[in-house]
């Protein structure tokens, strides 16, 4: 028998034990702890090392490795990779080769299996095995054979556990025969003993079942921690050299993540050019056709020139040529593809951006800050988003990349699906054995409300009060544990996603960089580092984005050519239309991109757009930078003349002077730094980033040391001083980058201008690509028919998918599509059209006869709309046409199949009324074009003195009003100090209320759970800004269905 | 003509009894039967109906129709008595159809029976086929249907009330077999045997004695079954005097086995079960039956279950190494030397201990208000005995028992 002894062992120094087999939360439901929280703890335990092996992945590396980095411990890589023999292979990286094989590995396992799946065979672990060292857990010559016996080490693990003294006493005799290395290791999987639980319950996570049928599928003990190396000495005295060998081999392994290898991606070019002259001649002609027809004085030309050579060399200087002339390329792609493509963020604020074509937005005319986007004392590469029309387009364009530079060469980032509150919930519920109910209970717990007083913190919103007041009782052990269990797993990884856009290219050599995986969705491959990870690791990557108006904007363009034979071109809008700013400074921007919220057309009327500038301004000043910054009202008072315009210091009066003095901008925040205390564009960025979300103390005194000495050496009072640092370290938190606004403004401003000029197309395209945007179809209709646009319905013999335009006596009209159908599927609709354009369809038992695949429920509803209205010579109402459809759909053999007309073809029904139409509407397309709920009872509205939304303007200030409409948009929003803000919608517009937190309280249930509210408060009138301050409300017994609310709360 | 009575909590069947000797039991808390023949007790049907709801008590309704289905309706709809109902006005959700034609009739516009009604009956039995053509029926009142007469389910339950009590096991088993050889003589007519036997003891303090005997097999034989009923009484004794006593036979069809020539002959199952509970009542019950392995870590990870509860296995056993349990464990008094045992002192065990392996730690059921948390050893003593002792969280040694 062997004996296990736990004592204290004097003669063992502290640091001969370093832990080379540990498994964090990354092994996705297979540890409980965070690569930082095993960091953290091993440099409390004076490890000088540590080894992370997650299970078949690294996708916790990037973070093992700057959290070791920052507590000053070497990170050692690996993995445990899954092998066809049925066994898991522990590797550790030695040298940069051996990490290579290893993501090589992995990716070659992956890229073959399903998701989440995949093994790789022994030849494939004998062709990755160079540089990598096994740790052998069973006594098996073929490791040796594989990874050769330097490279194997015989591993043994002791938990108190009987049966593994067994197996240890094979792997010892194994050892010796082969005269290998024995190895101690703890196969940590949670950095404290506490932290067992937490790994309980994710095993049941992981084999679906609950903790009380786990049994042994759970840990024997709490064993598997990071144990000083008093303890491992102690543990394994009878083996020493088990212990010793740890250092050996610590030391033995000498690749650490900051030896990637990486390299910036490389552009193929022509022969005879590199690609920094190749770049340079693809900016000439950029620069060419982007300023000199547009270049008014000889003074921008001269500016911009001067600025892209400045860029051009900053560019050379850090090898990002290839970067940039990818991006280029995918954009050149995308315009020989007729894919409207726009470059977002930072990247407006370069001049060599605009003259690719990557950006639309002129950094030098609107003297953008360049360094926001690219310096070289930061360190860090820039980051390039492309905005793509969402859906089809953009796969074309991700396709592309993957074509272009192989399988292995480009990938989707990752994105790590954390534990989050109710998640987490869930899943713990689920294994504490909970029932449905119960869960649902415990879900609603968890906080959603978005506003706490951060002042007065409610007693009531601590859990124990709020268990209690569900009904469970924080005594009951379950109920206790369920607490902690949800505070040790909320923010855990829960498993591998797929980031929305960001994609890295990295020439034919990305798997020797980190692992890829398939994605879930067909056709695309994913890398297993997120975002952040890419940032850290120093890697580069493009973001390519969906982005709902970009689709917009595209199918309306084709549909202008289509119906109005004209050509839109979007980058040679008219500019300074005045529709489009009329209807700007009216708040006449349902549909309108960026500018459409609540909060947007609560400040239009008071901001009154003129120029372009004004839209950029607008864009970014409903963010939470300017509101909570306290910038808002300031800057409204002075656009209005209300303020007399004044900067800080005459320092500031160029930086600041065309936002009337208030600093709205993250441009404006660094140009302020460079200008009063002598900063660099990239001293000012690092300002920026340090006083960000992750704020340090230490970075920030020191920022403001160097700002107040800057600042003193300029001559600027101590005072001011303290006005500007405040100013600096308030908004540096939120504000909101000058070129994305001016990037996201462009296209505001074609949304308007379509919206103001060919409005049948704009609408249909919104239609077609729902959901987006602030509202509902049916407001989207409403808010159309208002400006005059024609609707017609569903109709089997004219509609197609989408929504198309008709001309109708000169005008056009919009006809709805199948897609505005619930339920129905995509494949019948075209199956209809198939069948429609053989020849017309004469009846509905021809319909039915014809398009075999029609259910019947969707020949129900399609009757219900009126969809088959006009299917037969004489036209029918809807009732007909239900009582025809039904007997068309009875199943009958074949013998009596007919294509006659039906044999009661006098059909009983009486026709819907207006009501019943409305609701059969809403029931099965959420819209209707027919008249407004509203509008069968403005009546009995009108007796009850009920002003309707397009009167509210006539009404004073401080007047009492009453108003009635359909709920559209409940607003809570976090910077609102608990106000709720109403939009409600009758037959003549949209009217506005709010909801003061009191008076939330006491209406809450009517409020929420009612569609249809009749509303008494007092009018709010102020600069041409209609609110009404609610103060009584009444459900409103309208229609059965209703418009879907959006709700924010 | 038919009456209907609806009454969500009274017992219809003895209320209908009184009217008629045949009636269907539509469903529970309904029933309807003809009324003709009462023309000769009561003038009117009103009289009729009067007469039911006096018998059926307040909350009832009475109908009274043409249909036997009118009748239904009406009183499912109509409170009170109700006489030749108009049921035009009744919405379609009450008739009896599927979710899907009920949508249908909605979207249609048809919302009453008498909308329902005047469809065409060919466009209905065109649309929805016979169910259709049946539904408009009973919305037109024209359907005619023979009832579906009720019939009793027969039970297997006697009681005795007593004029004094009794304290004695001895004359209370003597009425327990009166009862037993009735309803074992009931069992027999009926070709049934008893799966399930519960008795219910009325004490002269109010409360209750209630013992449930499941049965391993069906059976049928009263001294059988007496038997057992008395074991289980004599372990399990009333806390009072017994003022009544009811016995009630759950009944099961009888097992057939056919008995193989080859087969070993095994005692029969009624013995086998007596001579079982002669045991459990002498060890106790949890004691008794086939030790299953658990699906836990928990150091005693078995349970005893009875051979119902027996799941059968083909699988051969593995050779392993056995242990024997000490039942209760031994406390024991260990000698620790650098946290290691060395020397043992118990009852009947006492020696220096010659090599000691272990700690083997077990924790376990943390979720719960009996957790587990122990550290065990194994132990040899200089006459080569493998001992395994364990130590609590309180630092309390016991010896769980001994390897074989």
């Amino acid at each position: 028998m062997t004996n296990i002894r736990v004592h204290p062992c004097p003669s063992v120094a502290k640091n001969n034990y370093v832990e080379l087999h540990s498994r964090s939360a990354f092994s996705f439901l297979q540890g409980s702890s965070t690569p930082e929280e095993l960091v953290i703890r091993a440099a409390e335990l004076n490890f000088p090392a540590l080894a992370m092996l997650d299970h078949d992945n690294v996708s916790g590396a990037p973070r093992f490795h700057m959290a070791a980095k920052k507590a000053g411990i070497r990170a050692h890589i690996g993995a445990e990779v899954t092998c066809t023999d049925g066994h898991r292979y522990p590797l550790l990286a030695e040298s940069r080769t051996g990490y290579q094989n290893l993501c090589r590995l992995i990716t070659r396992m992956k890229l073959r299996a399903k998701k989440g799946e995949g093994a790789a065979t022994p030849v494939e672990l004998a062709e990755f095995s160079p540089g990598l060292i096994c740790l052998a857990s069973r006594p098996d010559v073929r490791i040796i054979d594989t990874y050769g016996a330097k490279n194997v080490y015989v591993e043994l693990q002791r938990h108190f556990n009987r049966n593994q003294e067994a197996h240890n006493q094979a792997l010892v005799d194994f050892a010796r025969s082969h005269n290998l290395p024995l190895l101690a290791t703890n196969g940590v999987s949670h950095a404290t003993p506490q932290s067992r639980e937490a790994l309980d319950v994710l095993t049941c996570v992981r084999n679906k079942v609950t903790i009380h049928e786990a049994g042994r599928l759970l840990s024997l003990n709490s064993e598997r921690y990071l144990k000083d190396a008093r303890q491992m000495s102690s543990i394994f005295r009878d083996l020493p050299e088990a212990i010793a060998n740890t250092r050996e081999l610590s030391d033995r392994l000498q690749f650490t993540l900051a030896d990637l290898g990486y390299q910036f991606p490389k552009y193929p070019v022509p022969p005879g050019e590199t690609m920094n002259s190749f770049l340079r001649q693809c900016v000439a002609k950029g620069e060419h056709n982007r300023y000199y027809p547009n270049a008014f004085t000889a003074g921008l030309c001269r500016r911009a020139h001067a600025q892209i050579e400045k860029e051009l060399a900053l560019i050379e200087k850090l090898d990002l040529a290839g970067y940039f002339l990818i991006v280029w390329d995918i954009v050149e792609f995308c315009r020989s593809q007729n894919i409207l493509v726009q470059g977002r963020g930072s990247a407006a604020n370069s001049a060599v951006c605009y003259s690719l074509g990557i950006t639309a937005v002129d950094a030098v005319a609107m003297e953008l800050l360049f360094e926001r986007f690219l310096s070289e004392e930061r360190g860090e590469w820039p980051d390039i988003d492309l905005d793509l029309p969402s859906g089809d387009q953009r796969e074309r364009v991700i396709q592309h990349v993957y074509q272009r530079y192989g399988k292995l060469g480009a990938a989707m980032t990752a994105n790590v699906i954390t534990y989050r509150g109710r998640s987490a919930v869930r899943d713990i519920g689920k294994v504490l054995g909970f029932s449905e109910p119960d869960l649902g209970r415990i879900a609603a717990l968890v906080p959603s409300w978005g506003w706490v007083d951060p002042k007065e913190p409610d007693p009531k919103d601590t859990a124990e009060h709020q268990f209690r007041e569900a009904g469970f009782s924080p005594e009951n052990p379950l109920i206790s544990k369920f607490l902690d269990l949800y505070l040790a797993i909320r923010d855990l990884p829960r498993h591998l996603g797929q980031h929305s856009g960001g994609m890295v290219i990295c020439e034919g050599q990305l798997d020797s960089i980190v692992p890829l995986e398939p994605a879930t969705m067909p056709g695309r491959v994913v890398i297993q580092w997120d975002k952040e990870d890419c940032a850290d690791m120093g890697i580069i990557k493009v973001d390519l984005l969906g982005l709902g108006m970009m689709a917009v904007l595209e199918d309306s363009i084709r549909l202008i050519r289509d119906s109005y034979h004209q050509e839109v071109d979007l980058a040679h809008l008219p500019q300074d239309d005045p529709q489009v700013y009329s209807a700007l400074q009216k708040a006449d921007t349902i549909g309108l991109f960026q500018v459409e919220s609540r909060a947007q057309m609560s400040c239009l009327p008071r901001l009154r757009p003129e120029r372009f500038y004004d839209i950029v301004v607008q864009v970014a000043i409903i963010r939470p930078g300017p509101i909570v910054g306290k910038m808002l009202n300031p800057f409204l008072r002075r656009r209005q003349g209300r303020e007399k315009p004044e900067c800080l210091h005459p320092l500031l009066e160029p930086i600041l002077a065309r936002t009337l003095g208030v600093p709205l901008f993250q441009e404006q925040l660094l140009r302020m730094a460079m200008v009063v205390a002598n900063f660099t564009g990239g001293e000012a960025e690092e300002l920026r980033r340090a006083m960000g979300f992750k704020r340090s103390e230490a970075r920030m005194r020191d920022i403001e040391t160097r700002l107040r000495s800057g600042m003193t050496s300029n001559g600027i009072p101590a005072k001011t001083q303290e006005v500007i640092i405040q100013s600096i370290t308030s908004f540096a938190l939120y504000g909101f980058p000058e070129s994305h606004a001016a990037s996201f403004a462009l296209i505001a401003y074609a949304s308007a201008y379509l919206k103001c000029h060919y409005l049948a197309a704009f609408t249909t395209a919104l239609l077609n690509n729902q959901p987006m945007g602030f509202y509902a179809p049916a407001t989207l209709v409403k808010d159309a028919q208002r400006h005059g646009l024609h609707f017609k319905p569903i109709d089997v013999t004219k509609s197609d998918w989408p929504c198309t335009i008709e001309e109708h006596n000169g005008q056009l009209w919009v006809r709805l599509g199948f897609n505005y159908v619930k339920g129905l599927r995509e494949q019948l609709a075209q199956a209809i059209l198939n069948a429609r354009q053989q020849s017309p369809f004469t009846s509905i038992q021809d319909l039915a006869n014809r398009v075999p695949e029609l259910r019947k429920d969707e020949l129900r509803k399609l009757s219900e709309i009126g969809a088959l209205n006009f299917i037969e010579e004489v036209p029918i109402h809807r009732r007909a046409a239900q009582w025809n459809s039904e007997l068309a759909i009875r199943p009958t053999g074949p013998l009596f199949t007919t294509n006659q007309q039906p044999a009661t073809s006098n059909q009983p029904l009486l026709p819907m009324t207006p009501t019943e139409r409305l609701n059969a509407d809403f029931h099965n397309t959420h819209l209707t074009i027919g008249n407004h709920p509203l509008a069968f009872h403005r009546e009995k509205l009108n007796t009850l003195g009920v002003t309707p939304a397009n009167q509210l303007k006539n009404i004073r200030n401080g007047w009492p009003v009453r108003i009635a409409g359909c709920i559209i948009c409940r607003q809570r929003p976090g910077t609102a100090k608990g106000l709720l803000f109403l939009s409600m919608e009758d037959e003549t517009g949209v009217s506005n209320a709010v909801v003061m937190p009191d008076v939330f309280d006491r209406e809450r249930a009517t409020i929420l759970n009612n569609s249809y509210l009749f509303i008494e408060g007092e009018m709010q009138n102020i600069d041409n800004v209609l609110t009404v301050r609610a103060t009584r409300f009444e459900p409103l017994h309208v229609a059965e269905e209703a418009v879907p609310s959006h709700d924010f709360h | 003509m038919y009456a209907c009575i609806h009454h969500p909590r009274a017992d219809l069947s003895a209320i209908a009894e009184a009217f008629s000797p045949s009636f269907e039991q539509t469903a529970p808390g309904t029933i309807v039967f003809r009324i003709d023949n009462l023309r000769r007790l009561y003038s009117t049907h009103h009289q009729i109906a009067q007469a039911i709801i006096k018998k059926a008590g307040a909350g009832a309704n009475v109908a009274i129709a043409e249909t036997a289905d009118a009748a239904i309706l009406a009183a499912h709809n109509f409170a009170g008595i109700t006489i030749s109902p108009n049921l035009a006005q009744l919405n379609i959700s009450s008739l009896p159809m599927e979710q899907e034609m009920w949508e249908v009739l909605e979207s249609w516009g048809i919302h009453t029976l008498a909308e329902l009604a005047e469809l065409p009956e060919t466009g209905i039995a065109e649309r929805f086929g016979p169910a259709g053509v049946h539904l408009q029926r009973l919305a037109r009142g024209a359907t005619s249907r023979p009832l579906k007469i009720f019939k009793p389910e027969i039970t297997y339950e006697d009681r005795i009330s007593l004029d004094h009590p009794i304290t004695l096991l001895e004359p209370l088993l003597f009425l327990i077999a009166r009862i037993l050889n009735d309803q074992c003589d009931k069992l027999l007519s009926h070709a049934m045997s008893a799966n399930e036997i519960n008795i219910r003891l009325e004490l002269e303090d109010k409360s209750e004695h209630i013992r449930t005997l499941r049965l391993p097999v069906p059976m049928r034989e009263s001294k059988s079954l007496l038997k057992l009923l008395q074991m289980d009484l004599e372990a399990h004794p009333p806390q009072a005097a017994t003022l009544a006593l009811s016995v009630t036979i759950k009944p099961v069809h009888p097992r057939t086995i056919q008995a193989g020539i080859f087969l070993p002959i095994t005692p029969a199952p009624d013995k086998l079960e007596l001579t079982l509970a002669r045991i459990r009542a002498i060890v106790g019950e949890a004691n008794v039956g086939t030790p299953q392995l658990l699906n836990t870590n928990h150091p005693h990870p078995f349970q005893m279950v009875t051979h119902q509860q027996q799941a059968t296995s083909n699988q051969q056993p593995t050779t392993r190494q056995a242990f024997r349990y000490f039942r209760p464990p031994i406390i024991a008094k260990i000698e620790l030397e650098h946290n290691r045992p060395v020397r043992i002192s118990a009852t009947g065990i006492t020696g220096k201990i010659q090599t000691a392996a272990g700690p083997w730690r077990t924790t376990g059921n943390w979720w719960t208000n009996t957790p587990w948390n122990r550290d065990e050893w194994d132990i040899t003593l200089s006459n080569s005995t493998l001992y395994r002792i364990y130590r609590e969280p309180t630092d309390h040694w016991y010896i769980e028992g001994t390897y074989d």
